[in-house]
């Protein structure tokens, strides 16, 4: 296992420059670099300022943000619930926002106002659902984790089911948004929605990271938490709900995209980062390079066609995944 | 900035969305159409509520298969700089760009193409893409043509947004003389109970929704899910055999399976041969073509009627 040296931090930084820096240069249309700064100044070809300020310059943020918030909230769940498998749809925030935007796209309001209102709702009623069946359950306001885990697993097969009944009958035009929506995309960014969920992450990510220490303690066990000061039955539930906030916002914005934050926290966590508070941040840095890096290789690969989103960050995050595999610890 | 509005609208709405307080909050920009004058009536709109554009754009796309059709018919097919993937018809067609499937499309290869039109389909995945076009300064026009009812609003829309609204006029004309032709020329003639079959696995076939629905009515013939609303329905074999059509209509490929296939034998059209084969490539479009896809409909339903 390499040591988590202080040259990571800058070296990452960089790394999501660079890739924000390629997700601008590259698209469909090719433009060379000069077009591409004389784009981003608004000089030069309208053409080339619309792509560079209207399109692209969204989409690598949007991008950024979808990464960090989804790599964030998964480092935090999988420490709370001292699960590696644990990951921020795992209280049914998938689940309950693809029945917020299926009924959304029923009743024909796709606009992406409403569409995101839709599934942002969706996901926190499907949080709420899970995190009060678990309590229900006993065990205390914390709940045992693996009620948690149980109740999440059954909140979302419910939406599922939920969703197949309301497809199955549903015209074609409602069942191929829906579906789109499914898989992911970034391509309805715009600033405004790149701002909004820049909002939500700063206040709800940013109190994740505020209250890194208490996931660290949580990380040790209950017992080992309460000894240390930590009110468990508070600081557990908040985690879940806020980590459950991040994923619902991320998730209102793109769609639905795997794989990153399941992953981005044990690469991190392989790179030698244990506290949380460190973990979080560098979670979000890589989380955020991955995706932008998937949503350029998902516009770039097939034009005019474009890949989903979600699939194009398993595809390319699974064989660095396997590549780290040998530096995890069990 | 006109960012700086819509920033702040969305960061509304999401921020509300905790209260779940839903109402007013969709940033659909649609021009108001309360407050037109008394004396003008209100300038025609698309299917997205803007302003239909008027003039004669020189480099067009067109993302939907029957308004590439329309133009080709309005003589304007050497201006097409950009279609999807299903316009073939006319080497001056295929010489544009392919733009893929014309839902979604890609906005910046679009762009590309330097169009000062866009034509879209009017449905609602491709609201943002519409909003994207005009923010661009490209003029759009989106529109649903999926019944025959809707060709004569979208022929003249069209006509009108490139410099051809009396060859718009012309082309309507002339399919709806054909088409009253051929329900002229099957009245009081027996209707036929037919069965459209669209696709097997699942199978589908037309519901009241669909313009095929309409062309079969027109043709003389009676589809057997008239009473189903939506375009497209999935149905079950069973119940194809309980509604006892006379005929099943189908493309090549899917008559020859129905005709190989066992249990399509519990028809009892099938069992008597009779699958009747649908030009599939003539009856795909509720476009300019309508009115050869009924007499050639009705010439299957009602053998020489026409």
């Amino acid at each position: 296992m390499i040591a988590h040296r202080a040259w990571h931090w800058p070296a990452a930084v960089a790394v999501l420059l660079l890739a924000a820096a390629l997700g601008i240069a590259f698209g469909t249309v090719r433009l060379s670099l000069a077009e591409v700064m004389a784009g981003a100044v608004g000089t030069g070809d309208p053409l080339h300022v619309t792509i560079v300020q209207a399109l692209r310059g969204p989409r690598v943020l949007l991008a950024a943000l979808v990464g960090a918030g989804l790599a964030m909230s998964g480092a935090s769940l999988q420490g709370v619930l001292r699960n590696g498998l644990a990951e921020p749809y795992l209280l049914g925030v998938s689940g309950g926002a693809a029945v917020g935007a299926v009924l959304a796209y029923a009743a024909g309001y796709s606009g992406y106002g409403l569409l995101a209102v839709a599934a942002f709702a969706g996901s926190l009623t499907a949080v709420g659902a899970t995190v009060l069946a678990a309590r229900a359950a006993g065990h205390g306001a914390r709940g045992d984790p693996r009620t948690l885990l149980m109740a999440g697993v059954v909140v979302g097969a419910f939406a599922n089911a939920a969703i197949m009944i309301a497809l199955a009958n549903a015209p074609g035009n409602t069942v191929r948004s829906a579906l789109w929506w499914m898989m992911g995309s970034a391509s309805d960014a715009t600033w405004a929605t790149g701002a909004a969920l820049a909002l939500m992450l700063s206040v709800a990510g940013g109190a994740l990271v505020a209250g890194a220490r208490d996931i660290d303690a949580l990380a040790l066990g209950d017992e080992a938490a309460a000894a240390l000061g930590v009110d468990v039955d508070r600081a557990a539930p908040r985690i879940y709900l806020l980590a459950s906030l991040v994923a619902a916002a991320t998730v209102a914005a793109v769609g639905l995209v795997g794989f990153v934050g399941l992953i981005v926290p044990h690469l991190v966590r392989a790179a030698g980062i244990r506290r949380h508070r460190a973990l979080l941040l560098a979670a979000a840095i890589v989380g955020a390079t991955l995706v932008i890096a998937a949503d350029t290789v998902a516009r770039v690969a097939l034009p005019p066609a474009e890949l989903p989103l979600g699939a194009v960050t398993a595809i390319l995050g699974v064989p660095f995944f396997l590549a780290q595999l040998r530096r995890f610890r069990a | 900035m006109s960012h700086s509005r819509t920033v702040v609208g969305v960061i509304g709405c999401v921020a509300l969305a905790a209260a779940i307080t839903l109402a007013g909050c969709a940033p659909r920009e649609e021009p108001s159409r309360a407050v037109t004058d008394t004396a003008a009536l209100p300038p025609p709109v698309d299917d997205f509520r803007h302003e239909a554009p008027r003039g004669e754009a020189r480099r067009i796309v067109s993302l939907n298969p029957a308004t590439t059709e329309l133009l080709v018919a309005l003589g304007a097919a050497d201006r097409l700089v950009g279609r999807t993937s299903w316009d073939l018809y006319t080497p001056a067609v295929r010489r544009a760009r392919d733009l893929g499937n014309g839902i979604r499309p890609n906005v910046e290869a679009v762009l590309e193409t330097r169009p000062d039109l866009v034509i879209l389909y009017g449905s609602e995945d491709n609201v943002i893409a519409a909003r994207r076009f005009r923010d661009a300064g490209v003029a759009t026009l989106s529109l649903k043509l999926d019944r025959i009812g809707q060709l004569e609003r979208a022929a003249l829309l069209v006509g009108a947004a490139v410099g051809q609204e009396g060859r718009a006029r012309v082309v309507v004309d002339s399919v709806h003389r054909t088409l009253d032709s051929v329900r002229a020329a099957v009245e009081g003639k027996p209707r036929l109970r037919a069965f459209w079959h669209v696709w097997d696995a699942p199978i589908i076939t037309i519901g009241r929704g669909s313009f095929l629905h309409e062309l079969v009515e027109i043709a003389g013939g009676e589809n057997v899910y008239d009473d189903v609303s939506t375009p497209s329905p999935r149905v079950e074999l069973e119940d194809i055999a309980r509604r006892d059509p006379a005929v099943v209509l189908a493309g090549p490929v899917g008559a020859r399976r129905i005709r190989s296939e066992q249990r399509w034998r519990a028809v009892r059209a099938v069992r008597n041969g009779r699958v009747l084969v649908v030009d599939t490539n003539l009856v795909a479009r509720p476009s300019v073509r309508l009115g050869e896809a009924a007499v050639s409909l009705a010439r299957l339903l009602h053998p020489g009627s026409l």
